[in-house]
């Protein structure tokens, strides 16, 4: 019973990690129809931006500061990963070359974390000590990202309803003509969306990265389960993204723990064949897709 | 002022508008009629930026806009409100007018920009809260145009404004058009029906196939039964004349 | 067909000479000058080519996206070594193995093919690919794990003659043939097939073929090929173990693709080189840096050279080499070529006259809440011009696609020549003999204007009968082969579209507003044609039209719709003085 608890508790705070990323789908998808693949590899370099950033004694105040921080760092990258995609959309009749952009564009990250710190794991101390849950010792990093994706949801229903710039995001997720013909300045959002989808990984990374694999290899695995994530709740939707997470997050735990860490990546892959052919269009999904 | 001169359009490679001109000045109504397929969603998607004409000019006040982005266009005074009653749907009513003047260098408050024309619809006002997905087309109709009024264009193209719209709904409608345009905004409108926007139009003008065969004061053609002929794909040599 | 000049500049048949020569030069010179480390080398990156070459016809010919081929190299690779090394099987038994096993992973892509295309399929595809190296770890009893399998087979290392083995022959016999098999693909019907699902599935089905089934062939085909680098991969190294075939290798043969230019012959083998060759061999102690190097090249083409390497350099070449002036198809062409075909189009099969050759029972269909086709009833006659008209949203259009099969009916009926089409999929009623035209022209610009003709007829219903208009356009059958439609203006696409149709040899013609884009005398002259098909070649047409101008003067019978409902239908003179059907055009109650 103790196991299953904290297959559990550690799974929703994985999963948590996942509906991040799959939120940062999300937000861009939303915008302009682009699955941006180098997001799993962001989040990998949020964590790093922790290994390099947090002292060795953990303290409060400096974590909180550096939050932000990542943030705003990931937003600024992700910005100009955004209009250096968005660049040949413009006018080329290729009008799907972000696959390809956006994949070598993770493939350039993970092999920059390859030569720059080696094959192996790092690992990054957490500032918090352990917290006990129905019994278990868990780390708290996995509260940590189940706040921070709820946050997350909290502040993009905010920032999509409440401000004129999220309201007009939004309204070019709905109707990209009427946007237009409104004077929305669609190139312009499309990158701020890419800036927001940063400033999402990036604080999910550096938040979560006492408990993440930071590696040049990890990259693949969460952009995989976040886009799991993402398809389970339906591509676009936040609040499909916060429930796909821990459903990905727990199953991906129980196969570990069941059938050992090797078999996690089976269950992940069995699991997106599973959706995709019985309803693609997940659980709150919208079946629209943005065109660029 | 709005000029349009000698447009060749089309979409993709299909050709569609051949040497179109013609010119609104402001507080005029201008009315393109013609039947299905004549392409007048074409020429004012073309005016407006959608649709990159091949060949010719638009001119806004002077300016050479020809293909220029619609963004660009509406934050530079020229609207289109798209057929179909557009609005998002998922946006509550508030909201789209808010977007709508959002363009606008100093926005000032929400009552101050939209007072006026939900004084003109008091049923958009009484639902300023329901999701726009919730009303029905002649409302959504509404609402677009609110969307529209609040940014106080120069210039105005409204693409079937009474398409899909309750016959009760429609005389309010075109009425604001007429007011609005009364507010020395230059209006072109678009309509499929020959009776529906004479009666509020100053001219107009008939497309057959993509290029304008027929042009005058819209009592001209009110009385011009060659007119209807047009629309029912009568040969000229079967035009009554 | 001769000669170097081809569609794009530098033919197919060009490309792969200078293929194939590169593939033996690079192969024989090594083995020639006795330098073993380039020999190696030069095997290996042949391989890789010929996968590559797989990978292109997958991309480019299918449109699909695959990022799994690493794993089916892999799978057929491991499954030699398993067979051989850790059970003893000779060589040649083990490589029908690997072949086995590719094609089982290979195919198996071809499901979720059918449901989801895109990133979707390339996320399914690359999770494969992850995952497949993590299994051989797994699986470390029947693999030997992270260990690896070593084995030689010293039996195709054997020098025969210059210096080459067995198995450089081997090697170069594999990847010529790929090389040569994708060049021979695009020539026959399943090439045709592929390359118009890939570019729109509406017109497969409407040209008789399911895109489906289609899909699912390349996958087979490429299993097949890739699985026999895998196999050939044994020798060659003579080492296995997992990271060789980590998901980077498939991401790999995606970008090889796109980095040398998608759909080219010679693409493969440019882009294999670049990011091969360069980093591997020509800066070894940089060996890390090659990942970043597929990245960042891969980068670069896309946003520079979105056509690829050999793409741009095509695309240069052709506006040289380009021949100007039109195609000549033009509707006095079209009626004298096809005016041959008077007594070879007599209608096939037996329909007593007075049976209608399309006949819609109360048809009712819905989108959701609104009503597209609310009790449709509709008779067309054997040799007749039937037009529908109505403003939009009347369920014109619905009413055409759900008697090509395109949409299907909630209720009511469709027969077709006195078959039962309501529920048949729309490739089945096509193959029974109906043809139809989009509202934008289904020409295919990838294909040359032969082969847009030669796809019509792929799977018409009787292919001998299409003969009679092949030899009639014997006189331009050398141009056209040589040419594509890009640059034919909008009219004459059209034409070409209506001719593709003639080729299909239906006896049912459907056209959607065929008249759209149109100049007045373009309008008049399409007039003249569609009475000839009626009247020279016995054909039956149904046609969507808002021009009423030109649906008075050829059709035979009119049907008037409104909201989805009948509301007038007869002869042309009855319906233009109908009051209800002038109300409905002109708005004016008054009519």
């Amino acid at each position: 019973m103790d196991e299953l608890i904290i297959i559990l508790v550690r799974g929703i705070g994985l999963g948590a990690v996942f509906s991040l990323v799959a939120m940062s789908f999300n937000v861009v998808h939303n915008a302009s129809g682009i699955l941006n693949f180098a997001q799993g590899n962001m989040l990998i370099l949020g964590g790093l931006f922790g290994f390099f950033t947090l002292p060795q004694e953990p303290e409060l105040v400096r974590w909180l500061l550096l939050v932000p921080a990542a943030a705003l760092f990931y937003a600024a990258v992700l910005a100009v990963q955004g209009w250096v995609t968005l660049l040949p959309l413009r006018s080329s009749v290729e009008q799907h070359s972000w696959l390809i952009t956006t994949l070598a564009v993770s493939v350039i990250i993970g092999a920059v974390i390859l030569i720059a710190q080696g094959p192996f794991a790092l690992s990054v101390k957490s500032p918090f000590p352990n917290f006990a849950l129905l019994g278990t010792r868990t780390p708290t990093p996995y509260a940590l990202a189940v706040v921070l994706a709820v946050a997350w949801y909290a502040a993009l229903h905010w920032f999509h309803t409440r401000t004129v710039t999220g309201l007009a995001i939004s309204a070019i997720a709905q109707d990209l003509e009427a946007a237009q013909a409104a004077g929305i300045r669609v190139r312009r959002l499309q990158i701020l969306a890419f800036a927001i989808s940063g400033a999402i990984v990036g604080s999910a990374g550096f938040v979560a990265a006492p408990v993440m694999s930071i590696s040049a290899d990890s990259g693949i695995i969460y952009v995989l389960n976040g886009f799991i994530a993402a398809v389970i709740g339906g591509l676009g939707s936040n609040a499909g993204a916060l429930i796909g997470g821990p459903l990905v997050g727990v199953a991906s735990m129980y196969a570990a723990f069941q059938y050992g860490g090797q078999y996690q990546n089976v269950v992940s892959l069995a699991l997106l064949i599973g959706v995709l052919m019985v309803r693609p269009e997940g659980l709150f999904g919208r079946t629209r897709a943005r065109r660029v | 002022m709005l000029e349009v001169r000698n447009l060749h359009s089309g979409y993709g490679r299909v050709p569609v508008l051949h040497d179109v001109s013609l010119a609104v000045h402001p507080g005029e109504v201008v009315l393109v009629l013609g039947g299905n397929g004549a392409g007048k969603s074409t020429l004012l998607r073309s005016i407006a930026g959608f649709i990159k004409p091949t060949r010719g000019a638009v001119m806004l006040d002077g300016r050479d806009i020809t293909g220029q982005s619609p963004e660009i266009n509406a934050r530079q005074g020229l609207r289109l409100i798209l057929d179909g009653h557009r609005v998002f749907p998922e946006l509550s009513v508030s909201d789209n007018i808010r977007l709508g003047a959002a363009i606008r260098p100093d926005p000032g408050d929400f009552e101050s920009l939209a007072g006026e024309v939900l004084a003109f619809f008091p049923i958009l006002r009484a639902k300023l809260r329901s999701a726009a997905r919730d009303l029905s087309g002649g409302q959504q109709q509404m609402l677009a145009l609110a969307q529209a009024f609040v940014a106080r264009p120069a210039v105005l193209l409204c693409d079937e404004p009474s398409l899909g719209i309750a016959q009760a709904l429609i005389p309010p409608i075109l009425e604001f058009l007429k007011n609005w345009a009364g507010q020395g905004v230059a209006l072109l409108i678009v309509e499929q029906q020959i009776d529906v926007a004479l009666a509020i139009a100053d001219r107009a003008v008939v497309i057959e196939r993509g290029a304008i065969t027929l042009s005058g004061t819209a009592d001209e053609l009110k009385r011009d039964r060659r007119v209807q002929d047009i629309y029912l794909g009568l040969g000229a040599a079967d035009r009554r004349s | 067909m001769t000669g170097l000049r081809g569609p794009d500049g530098l033919s197919d048949r060009a490309q792969l000479g200078l293929g194939i020569a590169t593939v033996i030069a690079s192969v024989a010179l090594p083995a020639l000058t006795g330098n073993p480390y380039w020999s190696h080398t030069f095997h290996l990156v042949n391989l890789y080519i010929a996968v590559a070459v797989l990978q292109n016809v997958l991309l480019a010919d299918a449109g699909q996206v695959s990022f799994g081929q690493g794993a089916v190299f892999g799978a057929a690779a491991y499954s030699v070594g398993i067979a051989s090394s850790l059970h003893g099987a000779a060589f040649p038994v083990a490589a029908a193995f690997g072949l086995l096993a590719a094609l089982a992973l290979g195919s198996l892509y071809a499901l979720p093919a059918l449901r989801v295309q895109g990133y979707y399929l390339g996320f399914v595809t690359l999770s494969v690919a992850m995952v497949f190296p993590e299994l051989l770890v797994s699986f470390n009893d029947y693999t030997n794990g992270i260990n690896g399998i070593t084995r030689a087979v010293p039996a195709l290392n054997v020098p025969l003659v210059w210096g080459l083995t067995p198995l450089s022959l081997l090697v170069i016999a594999l990847t010529s043939g790929t090389l040569a098999a994708h060049a021979a693909l695009r020539r026959t019907r399943m090439g045709r097939r592929m390359r118009v699902a890939a570019v729109s599935p509406e017109a497969a089905l409407a040209l008789g073929f399911s895109p489906g089934h289609v899909r699912s062939a390349a996958f087979v085909i490429a299993a097949v090929g890739t699985g026999l680098a895998g196999v050939l991969y044994v020798p060659v190294v003579g080492f296995l173990s997992p990271s060789a075939f980590h998901v980077e290798l498939s991401i790999f043969f995606f970008f090889s693709v796109i980095v040398g230019g998608r759909g080219r012959l010679l693409g493969p083998i440019l882009g294999v080189w670049i990011l091969h060759l360069v980093p591997n061999v020509l800066m070894v102690d940089l060996v890390n840096y090659r990942l970043i190097g597929y990245g960042v090249v891969a980068l670069m083409i896309m946003l520079l050279f979105p056509d690829g390497l050999v793409g741009s350099i095509e695309n240069r070449l052709r506006r040289r080499l380009q021949q100007p002036g039109s195609a000549d198809v033009g509707v006095q062409w079209i009626m004298a070529v096809t005016g041959t075909g008077r007594a070879k189009v007599a209608p096939a099969g037996t329909l007593p006259g007075a049976t209608p050759v399309v006949a819609v029972d109360a048809a009712r269909k819905a989108y959701d809440q609104v009503i597209a086709l609310d009790d449709v009833t509709l008779a067309v006659m054997r040799g007749t011009i039937h037009g529908l008209v109505g403003p939009n949203g009347s369920g014109k259009t619905t009413l055409l696609n759900v008697i090509s099969g395109l949409a299907r009916v909630d209720q009511g009926r469709v027969r077709i020549l006195g078959h039962d089409t309501t529920r048949l999929p729309a490739w089945r009623t096509a193959r029974l003999g109906v043809g139809r035209t989009f509202q934008t022209p289904r020409v295919f610009d990838d294909l040359s204007i032969w082969e847009n003709l030669q796809i019509g007829a792929d799977f018409g219903r009787d292919r001998r009968r299409a003969d009679w208009l092949f030899a009639a356009l014997r006189d331009v059958e050398q141009r056209w082969r040589a040419q594509r439609p890009d640059f034919l203006p909008h009219a004459q696409r059209r034409l070409l579209e209506v001719l593709r149709v003639i080729a299909m040899d239906c006896d049912v013609l459907l056209l959607d507003e065929p008249a759209a884009g149109l100049s007045p005398e373009e309008r008049r002259d399409f007039a003249t044609l569609l009475s000839h098909l009626r009247d020279v070649l016995g054909k039956t047409i149904i046609l969507v039209e808002h021009d009423l101008d030109l649906v008075w003067r050829v059709a035979d019978r009119i049907t008037v719709l409104e909201a989805g409902a009948i509301i007038a239908e007869g002869a042309p003179e009855r319906i233009v003085n109908d009051p209800k059907v002038r109300a409905l055009f002109t708005g004016k109650r008054d009519a």
